[in-house]
């Protein structure tokens, strides 16, 4: 089952998203800030990232960042969550190296339309 | 003579006349007297002679050469001093002298010499016989007698005193008489050395006097009573002078220190206007801030309703629960709702505080359809409508906001669904070949109740839908459709719609297929229509200085301007553009406001304070909306970016000979109202230029002469009522027609004050273009 790595600092939609997703089959990693994130992105390599942008110790841009540079990282799909209708945040997003972004909230089958894309385009191995 | 005093001058003068009057009158009767004695003398000689030549006669012709001949006879007359007879021979026969006397008797002179001798008191004389025989010579000789000396002298002392008496007669009556003539002149002499040496020319001379001195007094008492009248004249003149030197100094302290004051105020006034521009822009980054934190805010817990409904519906679904999951879906549907109208509201908001972002990429048109379709689908089956999707499979791919595009055709769909029952929607897709660039147009059909042309007209405002109560009925903010358009508007296209009411309704929207927001910074640069500088020819080509830190519009302005007969000057600072405009004296300065260090207004404001600069026309380029500004700061106009060459071209040519053809002046300190009249002008294609108040146009007056003025009335600053007044203490600008557009409640009182000033009184917004067109016409094609 592919894992996913979910970077979000706000409880709630951690919750939601986690169990949405999981029921969906996906096993999911928990990350509640962007330093955190980086972290559990090295050490546990996920096939996929979510990554919400406005995190705290380091945000979602700087985190992509570092680990679209690192080049054991580099290869996994990070999906930037932004909120709505912020053109320059989902820019940024793109700027700093995430491959597909959505918006908050999250409808949950067009998120769940990309994950597949991004995952038949970057297969999990083995 | 000079140094004597007049009166004596005049006392002397008299004495001398009378003096010599008498001295000839005694002269004279003392010449006759002398005659008459003299005569005397003669004829008693004579008779002595011819007494003593009878005797002698008789003694001679008796006896010749008889020596006692009677001369004894001779002492009776005392005027005999000497006699003498000589013979026929000359010889002395007898002499007499009186005794005392120390008389000789002379020889006989020869007959020549006794001829030629006038002694009166000689005789000689020949004695001879009654037959006439020579018988010889008496000589007599006479001098005065006692008693003739004595005569002579008493004349002479009765003719002194004479003399002397009436010399000292007419000298008191001449010193008494000269009183009556000198007197006047004397004090008139001391009057005017009075008046030479005190300049008081309030004295007069207050003898009376006839004839020509009476005259000349009155003269001078005339003469000086015009000099006194003159006097004051000129001393109050001259108090009226220093009175008004004084003035002078007082209002040119004043009008330094006022111009001092004034520079400060308007070095306050640009800080604060600045400082206005600035906290205008802060408010608006932190209105922007604030509805970003919102939309978190707001987004947050509506997520997590969403969510967590969600989660829930599908587990209740998952369990069998339809209740629960149907009663989930609506407070998931009442939520999306309330999400959809926040979403509303700050799209609007961010809109109009233009802050909404494009974000452009490249996406095929079909997906976005697709996804769109999947989308509304549900919403769309809700009323029992179907849902046609119309594509041509080449429409390939566009470079656009996919999101928006979305978004816009969400909107349209829902508002489609609505409004139709059991009928059908279509979405149409098509490519349209253009020149530029193709135009993808996506129209959504319905076959629903449809608008009449009333409703069509209040469509894309935001905040109003096509009926009152269609909010109560079919919900909804009515902003979806304002946000739709203006999102197609910001790519470059347009929502248009048509209608039939109960037959439906065709929202188009238009795009560029390749959506290319970088706006160009010059626009209209196609060359017939730019204006040829009025002084085209070569050395005579006006000189613009151009400020802008933009390089691309400094190259390509300084070419266009150059193209139209000027000299450029180019400068990217404001700091290099105050320094040319001092060193080159440029005839027109063309400001962008935007400019890094110092800013194009305080460069304006620099300008319009320095003297070399002040008369400069500035115009000012902006990509705001600072027009009351730019005016306020004295500039000439303002144009907006992008800059449209045509009309710089034109506006510098207007501002370079404002004369060569008229242009309405508009006077309006609202900035819509301005707008509205100045869209009417523009429609005419009238020239103009505005200003925000009276002082303002006295600015731009100063300059150019308008063929027209359009004047508000309640301005800030001067108002229309002074700024009447003072055009009409300018005779050259008595005769420039003015129209008076107010708001204002014209009271008849003002009505008769504006009656002899203006040509037209126009109520706002209570006129069209027509009316003003009317009014203008005339004036602007004579």
């Amino acid at each position: 089952m592919p894992r996913i790595l979910l970077v979000e600092d706000n409880e709630m939609n951690r919750d939601m998203l986690s169990r949405r997703l999981e029921k969906r089959g996906y096993t999911l990693s928990i990350a509640v800030d962007g330093g955190v994130g980086v972290a559990l992105a090295r050490s546990e390599k996920p096939d996929l990232i979510l990554m919400d942008m406005s995190l705290p110790v380091i945000d979602g841009w700087e985190a992509t960042k570092q680990l679209k540079a690192d080049p054991e990282t580099a290869k996994i799909p990070i999906i930037a969550l932004t909120a709505h209708a912020m053109d320059s945040d989902r820019q940024k997003a793109i700027d700093a190296g995430c491959d597909d972004f959505d918006t908050k909230p999250v409808e949950l089958t067009r998120l769940l339309g990309k994950i597949e894309e991004l995952l038949k385009k970057f297969p999990p191995k083995a | 003579m000079k140094s004597l005093p007049f009166r004596w001058q005049l006392t002397l003068f008299i004495v001398l006349i009378c003096g010599l009057t008498l001295a000839l009158a005694f002269a004279g009767l003392y010449l006759y007297n002398v005659q008459q004695f003299n005569n005397e003398v003669q004829r008693r000689l004579d008779r002595t002679k011819n007494v003593l030549l009878d005797s002698l006669t008789v003694a001679l012709a008796q006896k010749p050469n008889a020596t006692d001949l009677p001369l004894k006879l001779l002492e009776a007359d005392a005027q005999i001093s000497a006699a003498a007879v000589y013979s026929a021979e000359n010889q002395l026969l007898a002499r007499y002298i009186r005794p005392g006397s120390n008389e000789v008797v002379p020889p006989v002179p020869s007959v020549s010499a006794r001829l030629l001798s006038n002694d009166r008191a000689v005789v000689w004389t020949q004695i001879r016989s009654p037959k006439g025989t020579f018988l010889g010579t008496l000589f007599l000789k006479a001098e005065l007698s006692q008693a003739d000396v004595e005569q002579f002298s008493d004349l002479l002392r009765g003719s002194a005193i004479v003399f002397l008496a009436s010399s000292l007669l007419a000298f008191v009556a001449a010193y008494r008489l000269q009183r009556h003539i000198t007197r006047p002149i004397v004090e008139l002499a001391a009057v005017s050395a009075n008046v030479q040496n005190t300049r008081d020319y309030g004295v007069r001379v207050s003898s009376a006097a006839s004839g020509e001195i009476g005259v000349l007094i009155n003269s001078f008492n005339a003469m000086l009573d015009t000099i006194q009248t003159n006097t004051t004249a000129l001393d109050l003149a001259r108090i009226a002078a220093e009175d008004a030197k004084e003035k002078i100094h007082q209002a040119n302290d004043q009008l330094e220190e006022a111009n001092r004051t004034l520079e400060a105020r308007v070095e306050e006034r640009t800080r604060l206007l600045v400082k206005a521009s600035r906290d205008a822009e802060e408010a608006s980054k932190a209105k922007s801030s604030f509805l970003a934190k919102m939309s978190h805010e707001l987004r947050t817990p509506l997520n997590a309703i969403i969510g967590y409904s969600e989660i829930m519906k599908e587990d209740a679904e998952d369990d069998g629960d339809a209740r629960r999951a149907a009663d989930l879906d609506k407070v998931l549907n009442a939520a999306r709702h309330l999400l959809g109208l926040i979403n509303d509201v700050l799209d609007i908001s961010k809109i109009e505080a233009g802050k909404m972002e494009l974000y452009l990429e490249n996406f095929e048109l079909q997906k976005v359809l697709n996804e769109v379709v999947a989308t509304a689908t549900p919403l769309v089956a809700k009323k029992g409508n179907t849902l046609k999707i119309e594509c041509p499979p080449d429409i390939g791919s566009m470079h656009a906001d996919a999101t928006k595009l979305r978004q816009m055709l969400l909107n349209l769909m829902s508002n489609a669904s609505k409004f139709t029952e059991n009928g059908t929607i279509t979405i149409r897709a098509s490519r349209r070949p253009a020149a530029n660039t193709d135009m993808i147009e996506v129209a959504v059909i319905d076959t629903g109740i449809g608008m009449n042309d009333e409703q069509l007209g209040r469509l894309f405002k935001a905040f109003s839908q096509a009926d009152a109560s269609t909010a109560s009925k079919y919900g909804g903010t009515g902003l979806g459709l304002a946000i739709s358009k203006q999102f197609a508007q910001m790519m470059k296209g347009d929502i248009t719609v048509a209608s039939t009411p109960n037959v439906g309704s065709t929202f188009t929207i238009r795009l560029p297929a390749d959506v290319d927001v970088k706006q160009p910074s010059v626009v209209g640069t196609s060359e017939q229509r730019l204006t040829k500088s009025p002084f085209p020819t070569e050395g005579s080509k006006p000189r613009v200085l151009i400020i802008d830190d933009d390089e691309n519009v400094l190259t390509l302005l300084s070419k266009l301007l150059q193209k139209s007969g000027y000299l450029t000057t180019t400068a990217e600072t404001g700091e290099k553009g105050l320094k040319f405009a001092l060193e080159e004296k440029p005839d027109i300065v063309i400001l962008d406001v935007m400019l890094p260090g110092i800013d194009g207004w305080t460069v304006l404001t620099k300008l319009q304070g320095h003297r070399e600069t002040a008369e400069i026309p500035v115009i000012v380029l902006t990509a705001g909306h600072e027009v009351d500004m730019a005016l306020s700061l004295g500039a000439g106009s303002v144009l907006r970016k992008p800059v449209d060459a045509s009309r710089l071209t034109a506006e510098i040519a207007m501002q370079l000979n404002p004369t060569a053809s008229g242009y309405v002046l508009i006077i309006e300190d609202d900035h819509d109202a301005r707008d509205i009249v100045i869209r009417m002008l523009e429609r005419e294609n009238y020239k103009f230029r505005a200003a925000t108040n009276g002082n303002a146009a006295l600015r731009i007056l100063k300059k150019s002469r308008p063929g027209i003025i359009l004047l508000d009335l309640k301005m800030p600053g001067m108002n229309g009522f002074e700024f009447l007044e003072i055009l009409g203490q300018h005779p050259e600008w008595g005769k420039i027609p003015i129209v008076v557009v107010s708001s204002m409640d014209i009271t008849a009182e003002m009505r008769d004050y504006l009656k002899t000033r203006v040509v037209a009184i126009l109520q706002k917004s209570k006129f069209n273009r027509d009316d003003l067109n009317a009014l203008i016409r005339p004036v602007l094609q004579t």
